[in-house]
């Protein structure tokens, strides 16, 4: 230990060395450091304070005026606008690469586009909700508050380039999300969904905390970037420098691993990959169903990018891939065969989105620039097309939509929402020429590119059973003679357009695809190089 | 080679038919425009003539594509408008197909009108669509029979009227799009899309409540297959780094790569074909879809497993086939007996008829991995000659199934006293099923059994075994449900097909016989693309 502290302390040194030069770059040009992280940071900044200042705004005009429903759509407006703004400003700033507040976070192409993708999705969600908060009645602002609370705090996840700060980051989202899990207060499904996500979320960031606390007792350090540069000496500098860094023989070697074997479990479980998933169906179906939205799309999105930065671009090794690639595996045959037997519609997404998760593992254990490319793409196309069916979940309405069977009479009453559900399930089980096969295909192919023949074939051999679930939906709108008559309430504008548009952009994403490979490949470039 | 001529002649004729009805036009200016060059006066002809040679597949895809579109616009209230828009789209791509086959070169092997369209140009991969003597009587083939089916659903289709019409347009330019397809990713798209369509088609207008079953079937059956084919397009990109078909056929996979890569292939074409573990699904997606799904279903799709096997599987792997020629054989072989003795024991119309498919789509798979001029040849003719000869077949079943609502064979008997013209009909198809000589069938049967005579002549005894049970479910088939006793039991009502139906069966009438009398002109077009095939395989 002592050794390898004097190791470190000669890295240090040179990072001393390098802030020194920095500050004095900074010096002649007249800006203090502090300036450029302000400005680096100012849509999240922008972001915080908004929603500060909506939760002032909610609970004065709450007490004020007696007036609740049109406050929560009210509320839901202006964290929409908010949210627009904050894309503006990202797309605005004037950095574009940097390592701010003394390398805790980081930005670069990966985390503005991952930053941009987070922030459409959220506003997409906000849109949907809104007829819910009318038709439920219900009064709760602060869920539209939390929500903001929680994007603010997946976007210093994505550029979170230090353990703590990650940790941070990820505590303020997970303590958010236990509380819209329960917002609908009335509702017990919806109170056990937020204690059950509140325990083990509560027992999964421990775990998570007790790697990183690991990380540091072994390493010394917790900068994704100095662990990249340790975890990258033993193959590199072995032969150059006389052993001092971390050798897969050494009794540490063990802990460090262990470390980082605790952190992916943490990770896993949040991403709900198999055998982590157990909360996963009970809090997405007891959860309000825009909420349901809001976990399977944002959490998602702001993980994999942490996941990302974290495995493939510190922990560079291949002691942790058996690991996922175990858990690709379990995620996909369970997502496929529980999902069979499934009868309500959020309980089968749940299980749906587990398969999912397990896909978008095969190109994370690949962890060639092929791999990270094919999650990206895999992670794009999954949350169009989820926010697509969640519309169309919250669209329905008699009084709700739980039951697969509710579907039968669609067909004859609401035609074309009827084609989008079947489009969309095409979709999702990897039909051309939909963008889900574009998706899987990619997916595929970084698996044979990397020689993970085993992921392949499974991954081809459950997405020919998730089929029968999928095509179920098909089936019950369009074959089955309908046993029940259910006239849905027509939906409002909002959600009409967002289905348009995912739509869309399912159905034609195959006419021009290469945009969306050249954005995630130069997001994989940025992460890899 | 036998030198081609009448394409060119036909061809000709036709330019010299088009100038002669454009100088009127002109007349003022007298016999040319003055202005005018002579090169200048042929360009500005084919400006005039959207046909004249700017031949584009692209547009051959996308018009029943926009068709649809159109078609989707337009309230289901007027369902007539709606159906006479999407025949006439249907009718306008199968005479715009014709012309292709007009233009086509039969003196060169290569791709013709190779169009590429950019896709994914980082990952080189493009649309290439382009036509050879392969693929082209395939799309003609496809565009020929839409129409037929649009006319198939003009009054027999209850429900969903105007999603019928458009199902069977985007079916259309899916198919014409698999056939004309020289990239493999995309072509595996689109071999693959078509289950879509195809599904929606079996599960809404289906007639019974079994098929829902068949329609899961077939989905999953064809989706289980192609998955591998999938799987091994992916390894193919990654080993070679393109997809594109004219590329990969120079390039030379190592003997244990060309069996794992054929095996893929095979798992998804096997399924479609279909060779004799996969054909459940056959019988029961036949039995079960409406009339005109039966007819796309036995005319074109099946085809596409076997045109995969000649357009990929063959000339990219062609040790791997030599190496499997004797599993092919023996499966064909299998199934060509055992389906036949099966087809004799049916009770059920559609299923007679789908039995006998499977026999004769084995026929056709001996006749490819024959592996010489007179096998493949034959092979090809064969499919076109099943693609309508089965098809006129399920149109008759279809006529009986719309009158009296059964296909039980034994509710019917002595059709000849009530319903002649009928009778005639069903007459000319069953012998030409049985492979009469004159007919279609015949040609190709015998080709087949020409070319499979000289590789193995035990197979090609058992293949001409199939021929004889083919007459025997035919003629008895035929025997049981036209002659014999009148069954005023069970069918009380009677009434011959009416004036649509007749002008339905006739182009298929004089195209079996004309495929029959006189196949040259059929033939011409494939020579040198088969024996391109061959030399390019060393099969020799």
């Amino acid at each position: 230990m002592f050794r390898r502290n004097a190791c470190f302390a000669s890295i240090l040194k040179e990072r001393r060395l390098i802030n020194k030069r920095l500050l004095d770059v900074h010096r002649k040009n007249k800006i203090t450091m502090f300036d450029n992280d302000f400005i680096a940071l100012l849509p999240e900044m922008f972001l915080i304070n908004a929603t500060i200042l909506l939760l002032i705004y909610g609970v004065v005009y709450s007490t004020v005026h007696k007036v609740f429903e049109p406050l929560v759509r009210n509320v839901a407006w202006l964290g929409f606008s908010s949210i627009l703004i904050t894309l503006i400003l990202l797309r605005g700033s004037p950095l574009t690469t940097a390592n701010l507040c003394y390398n805790n976070l980081i930005i670069d192409n990966f985390t503005y586009f991952f930053k941009v993708g987070l922030l459409l999705s959220t506003a997409c969600i906000i849109l949907m909700s809104l007829q819910y908060f009318q038709q439920e009645a219900l009064t709760a602002f602060e869920s539209i508050v939390l929500m903001l609370m929680s994007t603010c705090s997946m976007l210093l996840m994505i550029s979170a380039y230090d353990l703590i700060a990650m940790y941070l980051a990820i505590e303020l989202q997970s303590l958010s999300f236990y509380v819209i899990a329960a917002s609908k207060r009335n509702s017990e499904f919806s109170t056990e969904a937020g204690l059950k996500y509140f325990i083990l979320g509560a027992f999964s960031s421990g775990i998570l905390l007790f790697g990183c606390s690991m990380i540091y007792g072994f390493t010394g350090v917790t900068n994704l970037e100095e662990l990249a540069k340790i975890f990258t000496a033993p193959y590199v500098l072995r032969p150059l420098s006389d052993s001092v860094m971390l050798n897969s023989a050494d009794a540490s070697w063990s802990g460090v691993f262990m470390g980082i074997l605790f952190i992916a479990v943490g990770f896993l479980f949040k991403i709900t990959a198999v055998p982590f998933h157990m909360w996963a169906p009970d809090v997405y179906e007891g959860s309000p169903t825009y909420v349901t939205a809001f976990f399977s799309i944002a959490p998602k999105i702001a993980i994999f990018a942490n996941m990302l930065r974290v495995f493939i671009y510190s922990f560079y090794d291949p002691t942790w891939q058996q690991l996922f690639v175990f858990c690709s595996i379990a995620s996909m045959v369970l997502g496929a065969f529980a999902a069979l037997s499934q009868n309500k519609v959020k309980r089968l997404l749940a299980y749906s989105s587990i398969g999912h998760v397990g896909y978008l593992l095969i190109g994370f254990s690949c962890g060639t620039i092929e791999g990270i490319q094919s999650l990206l793409i895999g992670l794009f196309i999954y949350v169009l097309m989820t926010i697509n069916i969640f519309a169309i979940v919250l669209a329905l309405r008699k009084n709700r939509f739980k039951y697969i069977s509710d579907l039968g009479a669609l067909a004859k009453t609401n035609p074309i929402l009827a084609i989008t559900i079947s489009i969309t399930m095409f979709s999702y089980a990897g039909i051309p020429p939909l963008a889900g096969f574009c998706s899987k295909f990619y997916l595929f192919f970084a698996a044979l590119g990397c020689g993970a023949y085993l992921l392949a074939f499974i991954g081809i051999l459950t997405s020919v059973i998730s089929c029968f679930y999928y095509i179920r939906f098909v089936k019950i709108m369009y074959f089955d003679t309908p046993k029940t008559w259910i006239l849905y309430k027509p939906m409002d504008r909002e959600k009409s357009i967002l289905l348009g548009i995912t739509l869309l952009g399912i159905t034609f994403f195959f006419l021009n695809p290469s945009p969306l490979f050249l954005v995630t490949h130069q997001m994989a470039l940025s992460l890899c190089i | 080679l036998p030198k081609r001529q009448s394409g060119v002649t036909f061809r000709k004729a036709c330019e010299l038919a088009f100038k002669r009805s454009i100088p009127p036009f002109f007349e003022p200016l007298g016999a040319k425009p003055f202005f005018l060059k002579n090169k200048e006066y042929v360009s500005m002809l084919q400006n005039i003539n959207p046909f004249y040679s700017s031949l584009s597949l692209s547009a051959l895809i996308l018009f029943p594509l926009l068709g649809g579109l159109f078609v989707s616009f337009i309230t289901e209230s007027k369902i007539r408008t709606i159906r006479i828009v999407g025949l006439c789209t249907s009718f306008i791509t199968f005479l715009y197909s014709l012309f292709f086959w007009l233009e086509f070169d039969n003196s060169t092997p290569k791709f013709q009108f190779v169009e590429t369209i950019q896709w994914l140009p980082y990952s080189n991969i493009n649309f290439v669509l382009g036509l050879d003597g392969i693929s082209l009587f395939f799309v003609i083939l496809t565009t020929f029979l839409v129409p037929i089916c649009l006319l198939v659903g003009w009054s027999s289709i209850q429900k969903s009227k105007k999603e019928y019409i458009i199902a069977f347009l985007v079916l259309e330019s899916l198919m014409i799009a698999v056939f004309c397809m020289l990239d493999l990713l995309l072509f595996y798209v689109f071999f693959e899309s078509v289950l879509i369509p195809m599904f929606i088609i079996i599960g809404v207008w289906g007639s019974r409540q079994r098929k829902i079953q068949a329609a899961y079937q077939f989905f999953l059956y064809t989706l289980f297959g192609s998955l591998f084919m999938l799987l091994a397009i992916l390894l193919i990109f990654f080993q070679t780094g393109t997809t594109d078909l004219q590329i990969l056929l120079t390039t030379e996979f190592s003997e244990r790569r060309q069996i794992l890569l054929w095996i893929a292939f095979f798992a998804s074409f096997a399924v479609k074909v279909p060779m004799v573990p996969v054909h459940i699904w056959l019988p029961e997606a036949h039995v079960e879809a409406p009339t005109a799904g039966s007819v796309i279903l036995a005319g074109i799709l099946l085809k596409l497993g076997t045109y995969g096997f000649l357009r990929f599987s063959i000339p990219m792997f062609p040790e791997a086939t030599l190496y499997f020629t004797p599993f092919i054989y023996t499966l064909s072989v299998i199934a060509i007996i055992y389906t036949s003795l099966t087809t004799i024991r049916q009770i059920d119309l559609k299923k007679i008829i789908a039995y006998s498919s499977v026999a004769h789509m084995n026929f056709v798979t001996i006749g490819m991995f024959s592996l010489n001029m007179q096998g493949i040849e034959g092979s090809i003719l064969l499919m076109l000659s099943h693609g309508l000869v089965s098809s006129a077949l399920f149109l008759c079943v279809g006529a009986l199934y719309d009158r009296h609502k059964t296909r039980l064979v034994r509710y019917y008997g002595g059709l000849a006293q009530t319903m002649p013209i009928f009778s005639v009909i069903f007459l000319f198809f069953t012998l030409a099923n049985m492979s009469l000589p004159g007919t279609s069938s015949f040609i190709g049967e015998f080709l087949i059994l020409v070319g499979a005579f000289q590789r193995n002549t035990l197979i090609a005894t058992l293949a001409a075994l199939g021929m004889i049970l083919g007459a025997a479910y035919s003629l008895w088939l035929y025997n049981r449900v036209v002659f014999g006793n009148f069954q005023p039991n069970f069918i009380n009502k009677f009434s011959d097909l009416n004036r649509r139906e007749v002008f339905i069966f006739l182009p298929f009438i004089l195209g079996v016989i004309w495929m029959g009398v006189y196949p040259e002109v059929f033939l011409e077009s494939m020579h040198t693309s088969v024996s391109n095939l061959i030399q390019h395989g060393k099969f020799y």
